[in-house]
């Protein structure tokens, strides 16, 4: 994988969406669904929008958001709340507009020999999943997946792993759901047992780096989508940068998504507690 | 009603189709926002601070929104003079719009040398010179807040560009028309202000400054009380034109720094919530002047009454 050629750059889109649903789907989410349909139509898998999620007088910037599923002209977010954005995020509804721009950012690599994939995600990692994993059950790939999440009720896109995955392995941090631990004690038994082409990783910083690790011993191709505050989200501000063997580069348009083998985790930063 | 309101402006010898600039740093050199904006709309592009050598910046976390406003600490990352003139610039080049290199350094020398790159390019139309970074160890802000450091810078650049040398001022300083004061002897054309207001912000439950640096530059529409009235009183102190900048989000926080006596104004983190906020204040503004029968768009400038 190569960093986005600045001359390859796609356009990003400025569109004015309204909201079709916004649900609660597991504890401290919400799924939100938006009739986008030019960002809907071009995002690919590991691509993100960003959202201006409040509008008014009130300077508020805006908030970047994987796309989690697109289907036609709707586009499917997963968020959890936290702040200030996410909570205005969880008080729009039906009808409600919103501009988003995307689609946005170098998105995951799909080799076009894989045959085994495994994907890798911890809590709302599991977001810019959705659509790789059902991109890729529908190229025919086998697909595991291996989610953690802090307990039972936090973990999300259950049906959706469980339509795209041949295999689906859970852990939880409280043991009230699978595995009794985090999510990277089920890496190794699954690189051993499916010899997976490449893994695919998002969660927690320092889960995607121990990932990385373990993907690395076993000899297999990995792939992170890091996440950085971020502020115009297209390559401007040089607000999102991550350190790599290639220098700096920008989080919004050399990734989110990286080689594993090419970041610098010693500088990495330090992951914000949720 | 169909009346055409005049929107050039001067600032030195250099006439902008309108006041409308972008400020330094938010904008890269334009070519991401040319997806949302026709770059021929505005006034000039305000390039990203360039230095004589590649600068790596700053750690991350490198922004933190505030109310109202967000603090940064970017730090000048650029990739230097030469990869600027061979990349951005040449780009720029082909687009229909006045380009003002903002300049850094961490030393007059430096300063100088950057200058000296850039006089042979034509596709340079004016200079900034930022004497106010806060994002710094050295130079950068340091040579903002002194009135022979600033001099110093000015006397220096200026001996070596024939190009309108426009001077960057820092608010984190007692008085700012000292500063514009002592620029302007120097033979600065223009000065532009402000750059960001020195800040802090700290998370109370990690108890660690949100921003890697521990201080940065605060910006956005929390900062425009403070800007707009540093360009009231420096318009007041100096003969040369005053560029304007500090949290303008719409075309009437521009008419707002133009009626305190800015010339052109800039737009800077609003660009961020909004990429397309440089050509809908430019078109706001001519708005403004037609609906009130203001013929040419310089009438603002210094209109407020006291
Ligand atoms: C490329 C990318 C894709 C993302 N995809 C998703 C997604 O699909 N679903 C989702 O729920 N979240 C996603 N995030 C994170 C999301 O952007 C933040 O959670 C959100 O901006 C928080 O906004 P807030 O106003 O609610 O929180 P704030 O009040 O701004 O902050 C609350 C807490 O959230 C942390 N935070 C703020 N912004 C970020 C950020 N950009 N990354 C990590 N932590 C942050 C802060 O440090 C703080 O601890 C993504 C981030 C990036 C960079
Ligand atoms: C992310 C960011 C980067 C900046 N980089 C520069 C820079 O390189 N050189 C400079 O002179 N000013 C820089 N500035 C300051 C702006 O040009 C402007 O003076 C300031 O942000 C106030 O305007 P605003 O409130 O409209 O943003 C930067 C500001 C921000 C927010
Ligand atoms: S968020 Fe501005 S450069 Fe990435």
């Amino acid at each position: 994988m190569t960093c986005a050629d600045e001359t390859a750059r796609d356009r990003a889109l400025l569109e004015r969406v309204s909201v079709l649903s916004n649900d609660r789907v597991a504890e401290g989410v919400g799924l939100i669904v938006l009739q986008s349909p030019r960002v809907a139509r071009s995002v690919r898998p590991g691509q993100f929008v960003h959202l201006r999620v409040a509008e008014g007088r009130d300077f508020v910037l805006r908030r970047p958001f994987s796309v989690h599923a697109a289907h036609g002209d709707r586009l499917e977010i997963l968020y959890q709340v936290l702040g200030v954005g996410t909570r205005a995020l969880s008080l729009s509804g039906r009808g409600d507009e919103m501009d988003v721009i995307g689609p946005l950012g170098h998105g995951w690599e799909i080799p076009d020999t894989l045959s085994h994939a495994l994907l890798v995600c911890g809590g709302l990692g599991a977001a810019p999943m959705g659509m790789l994993a059902t991109e890729l059950a529908a190229r025919g790939v086998a697909v595991s997946v291996a989610q953690g999440a802090p307990t039972a009720p936090r973990l999300v896109a259950r049906d959706l792993f469980a339509d795209a995955a041949r295999r689906h392995e859970i852990a939880t941090d409280d043991g009230s759901a699978g595995h009794h631990g985090f999510v990277t004690a089920l890496v190794e038994p699954l690189l051993a047992g499916d010899s997976p082409d490449v893994v695919y990783v998002c969660g927690p910083e320092v889960m995607q780096r121990i990932v990385a690790a373990q993907a690395s011993a076993a000899g297999v191709p990995c792939q992170v989508s890091l996440e950085r505050l971020m502020g115009c989200g297209i390559g401007a501000c040089l607000s999102c940068v991550v350190s790599t063997v290639h220098g700096q580069k920008r989080a919004c348009v050399d990734g989110p998504v990286f080689n594993a083998n090419e970041v610098l985790w010693e500088s990495a930063e330090i992951p914000p507690k949720h | 009603m169909n009346q055409t309101v005049n929107m050039k402006v001067r600032l030195g010898s250099l006439e902008l189709r309108n006041p409308v600039l972008t400020a330094s740093g938010t904008f890269a050199a334009g070519r991401e926002y040319s997806d949302f904006i026709d770059l021929s709309t505005l006034g000039a592009v305000v390039t990203k601070g360039v230095s004589l050598h590649p600068w790596a910046g700053n750690a991350s976390p490198r922004i933190a929104e505030t109310a109202s406003g967000m603090l940064n600490s970017i730090g000048l990352q650029n990739p230097g003079v030469e990869a600027f003139c061979a990349g951005d610039l040449l780009w720029l080049a082909t687009q229909d719009v006045p380009v003002i290199v903002n300049v850094s350094g961490h030393s007059v020398e430096e300063y100088v040398a950057v200058a000296r790159r850039l006089e042979s390019e034509p596709t340079v139309s004016a200079l900034e010179v930022n004497i106010s970074c806060p994002n710094v160890d050295e130079g950068g802000m340091a040579f903002g807040t002194s009135c022979p450091a600033a001099a110093e810078v000015t006397r220096a650049v200026r001996a070596v560009t024939s190009k309108p040398l426009i001077v960057k001022l820092s608010p984190n300083v007692t008085d700012i028309t000292e500063i514009a004061r002592a620029v302007e002897a120097e033979g600065a054309d223009a000065v532009s202000l402000i750059n960001t207001l020195l800040g802090m912000a700290i998370d109370t439950r990690t108890f660690r400054p949100k921003l890697a640096r521990a201080v940065g530059g605060l910006s956005g529409p929390a900062i425009k009380p403070v800007a707009v009235r540093m360009v009231w009183q420096v318009a007041s102190a100096v003969q040369i034109p005053v560029v304007g900048m500090g949290g303008i989000m719409t075309a009437d926080d521009a008419v707002e720094f133009m009626l305190a006596g800015a010339t052109a104004v800039a737009v800077g983190t609003a660009n961020f919530v909004d990429p397309t906020t440089t050509s809908s204040v430019a078109q706001g503004l001519e708005a403004f002047c037609r609906e009130r029968s203001i013929q040419s768009v310089a009438e603002l400038t210094g209109a407020v009454r006291l």
